[in-house]
């Protein structure tokens, strides 16, 4: 199980992310200082570090050239949001830098990115009889192939990673066309019945009343 | 043209003119004195040889009664020879002022000749060739004859050596000079020093680099101007510094801002979106609400704090007289109902002209901020006393106190020296910085004095309403003080 280490002074925040990888099936670690923060990584194998800035004990930058050695990915989740603090973070080294207030399908999917990168990531996800190889892009039912588009594979991702979770319709768009949500635009349940019939998810892809979709395992 | 350059030009002039004025005119003075003297001395041979033509003229045979032009010629080559070869020139003319006898070299026209009287000098300088004479003319009577006698004196080296002054005086002028100019450029250059550095330091000013300092190389009105300027730049500098200060403080405080209100929104729109996608157990629903309103309240305390910042800030406050007792009342009203916390309030009478309720928030700040500070049961005293100039209000408390290094910002916005104990207790990290601005207002700021793990003291003067009659009767007060304050000392 992928192991990921959460360091945020703010307790609500910390909460917040642990729940949210837990339901996306990672294993959480939450510390609130920076010192407390060096201390877990020297004595643990943790996957990724999620990394507050502003921290009492040592700073986020500190923190960062001090687990710099220890090679383990690291993303800054910091509400600084100038260039320069990002161009710092990232120049000391880190994966990645999410600027708060954060959505929380951004920061799973910025996770997945990051330990996709890593090569830490599950290569298959399994959700119920379905199969996903997300490095061959390949999708198996029961053993059989399932011939998806490219944009039903992305869809299929995203719920896949969002189990439980009802997702907008706006931000499905958005992240699966890169482009703007335009109210009237039928392409998005198009998508859903074509998945819903090739995986045979009919119950399990529910339609949320003014909301969007969500993927019930 | 450099101010150096146009001192040594305006110098080197006035030291030519006058080196050149004064020396011509000291030549020509000694010019004169020398032919002045030839003159003297020709006129005195002239009259030597007419005596002495007088005596050869008695001596001669008398045959006529008039003395002929042969024996004139005779005595006259005898006095020509008698000159022993000091180069003596003469001329002897009759009546009709036709030439007798004339020495050889002896051609000048007769322009003198014609203004001989009797028994009268006459002379006058003349050129011949490249030689200056000083021809002088006499009449001479003998044997009832009345002759004119001319000589001519050579004076050339009166007028060669003239010529030799002026030579020497001219090279004298052109040495005098180089050598001013050598010592007026370094003069000049040292007396432009200062103006140079001046100069060097405003340029160095204007590229950016305020600290610069101009050396201060003398004591005249040029290192007095340096003085001034180096106190100009000294309080440039601390005025920009200021601006940069405060600029600096600005970026701070929105920095700040910023993140103060973004953590809580991050939890507010986190879990709040977990709420309306996300099928959550009956716990989890319950953390999530509960989070969201902390938070929310949390941004409630935030702005509530920030505008009474904004307010104050903008606007003035009305002060009045009050008596130090309201101040001490009201906090007891206020904290002990508190429980947990043991308070001890001691006083002196006093007036101060205040705004009450902007005093008594910096008051309640204040004890809170020592409430926080302090764990439970806690002891906590706030005490007032009349001293020089004002009304000193103190709270104390023996809490976890404030290490030394965070002592100097914790008066900034948003600053919290222990976040999660001061977040756990609905703190937005605002407090303090509304006290700084309410005592601003008022014309006295917060001094805190801290030792980690001891406590802190935190206090203010207030000024005294002003008033002989109040003055006097602090006065007492403060002598009262030393005797026994009222005391007071109560357990919650």
């Amino acid at each position: 199980m992928i192991k990921i280490l959460i360091v945020d002074d703010e307790k609500p925040i910390c909460d917040l992310i642990d729940m949210n990888l837990t339901a996306a099936g990672y294993s959480c670690v939450a510390v609130q200082d920076g010192l407390a923060a060096i201390d877990a990584v020297e004595s643990n194998d943790f996957d990724l570090v999620l990394l507050d800035i502003m921290l009492p004990g040592a700073d986020g930058y500190d923190v960062m050239e001090y687990i710099k050695p220890c090679k383990v990915p690291v993303i800054f989740i910091s509400a600084k949001h100038e260039v320069k603090d990002r161009v710092k973070g990232l120049k000391l080294g880190a994966d990645d830098y999410l600027v708060k207030p954060f959505d929380v399908t951004e920061l799973l999917a910025r996770v997945e990115a990051v330990l996709r990168r890593y090569n830490k990531a599950d290569k298959k996800i399994v959700v119920g009889d379905v199969e996903i190889d997300t490095e061959a892009r390949r999708v198996m039912r029961a053993g059989n192939p399932v011939p998806l588009t490219s944009k039903e594979f992305d869809l299929l991702m995203l719920f896949a990673e969002n189990r439980n979770v009802a997702l907008f319709r706006e931000n499905l768009y958005e992240r699966v066309w890169d482009d703007e949500y335009y109210a009237n635009s039928r392409t998005l349940d198009l998508h859903v019945q074509r998945l819903r019939k090739k995986l045979g998810w009919e119950k399990n892809l529910v339609a949320v009343y003014k909301v969007g979709y969500r993927l019930e395992i | 043209m450099k101010f150096s350059r146009k001192l040594l030009l305006w110098t080197t002039i006035i030291i030519a003119l006058t080196l050149g004025l004064s020396g011509y005119y000291f030549v020509n003075y000694v010019f004169r004195t020398s032919l002045n003297r030839e003159i003297g001395q020709a006129l005195d041979e002239n009259s030597i040889l007419r005596f002495a033509f007088e005596t050869a003229a008695l001596n001669v045979p008398v045959k006529y009664d008039l003395l002929q032009d042969s024996s004139v010629e005779q005595i006259a080559s005898n006095l020509e020879t008698g000159g022993q070869g000091t180069g003596r020139l003469l001329r002897l003319s009759d009546e009709g002022k036709t030439v007798l006898y004339a020495s050889d070299g002896f051609e000048t026209d007769d322009e003198l000749l014609k203004t001989v009287q009797e028994n009268q000098y006459s002379y006058r300088v003349i050129r011949l060739g490249d030689k200056y004479y000083i021809q002088t003319g006499s009449s001479v009577n003998a044997l009832g004859r009345a002759l004119h006698l001319e000589t001519l004196r050579d004076v050339s080296q009166v007028f060669a050596e003239r010529d030799m002054g002026f030579t020497v005086f001219r090279r004298l002028t052109v040495l005098m000079l180089l050598l001013d100019i050598g010592i007026m450029y370094f003069i000049a250059s040292r007396l432009t020093q200062p103006i140079k550095l001046l100069m060097q330091a405003t340029k160095e000013m204007a590229s950016g680099d305020y600290g610069y300092r101009a050396r201060q190389v003398s004591n005249d009105e040029l290192g007095q101007l340096t003085q001034d300027f180096n106190h100009m730049s000294e309080a440039l500098e601390q005025t920009i510094g200021q601006l940069e200060g405060e600029v600096q403080a600005r970026e701070d405080f929105v920095g700040a801002f910023a993140h103060e209100l973004k953590t809580p929104l991050t939890s507010i729109i986190g879990y709040a979106d977990m709420l309306r996608s996300r099928k959550l157990d009956e716990e989890k629903s319950l953390l999530s609400a509960n989070y969201i309103y902390t938070e929310g309240k949390r941004l409630e305390t935030m702005s509530l704090r920030l505008l009474d910042i904004i307010v104050t800030k903008k606007e003035g406050i009305k002060p009045q007289k009050v008596q130090s007792e309201v101040f001490f009342e009201y906090l007891r009203s206020m904290f002990l109902p508190k429980e947990g916390m043991e308070f001890e309030f001691a006083y002196d009478q006093g007036v101060v002209w205040a705004d009450v309720s902007l005093i008594q928030t910096v008051l309640v700040n204040l004890v809170d901020n020592a409430c926080k500070a302090s764990e439970a049961g806690g002891k906590i005293e706030v005490s007032g006393c009349a001293v020089q100039g004002g009304y000193r209000f103190t709270v104390r408390d023996f809490g976890i106190g404030i290490p030394a290094e965070e002592l100097s910002k914790i008066t900034q916005a948003f600053y919290m020296v222990d976040k999660s104990r001061s977040r756990s207790r609905n703190g937005a990290g605002l407090g303090l910085a509304l006290c700084t601005e309410i005592l601003a207002k008022h014309g006295s700021k917060l001094d805190i004095e801290s030792t980690s793990g001891e406590g802190t003291v935190a206090g203010f003067i207030l000024q005294e309403f002003e008033n002989g009659a109040v003055r006097g009767e602090d006065f007492l007060n403060m002598q009262n003080a030393e005797k026994g304050v009222r005391h007071e000392e109560i357990d919650s």
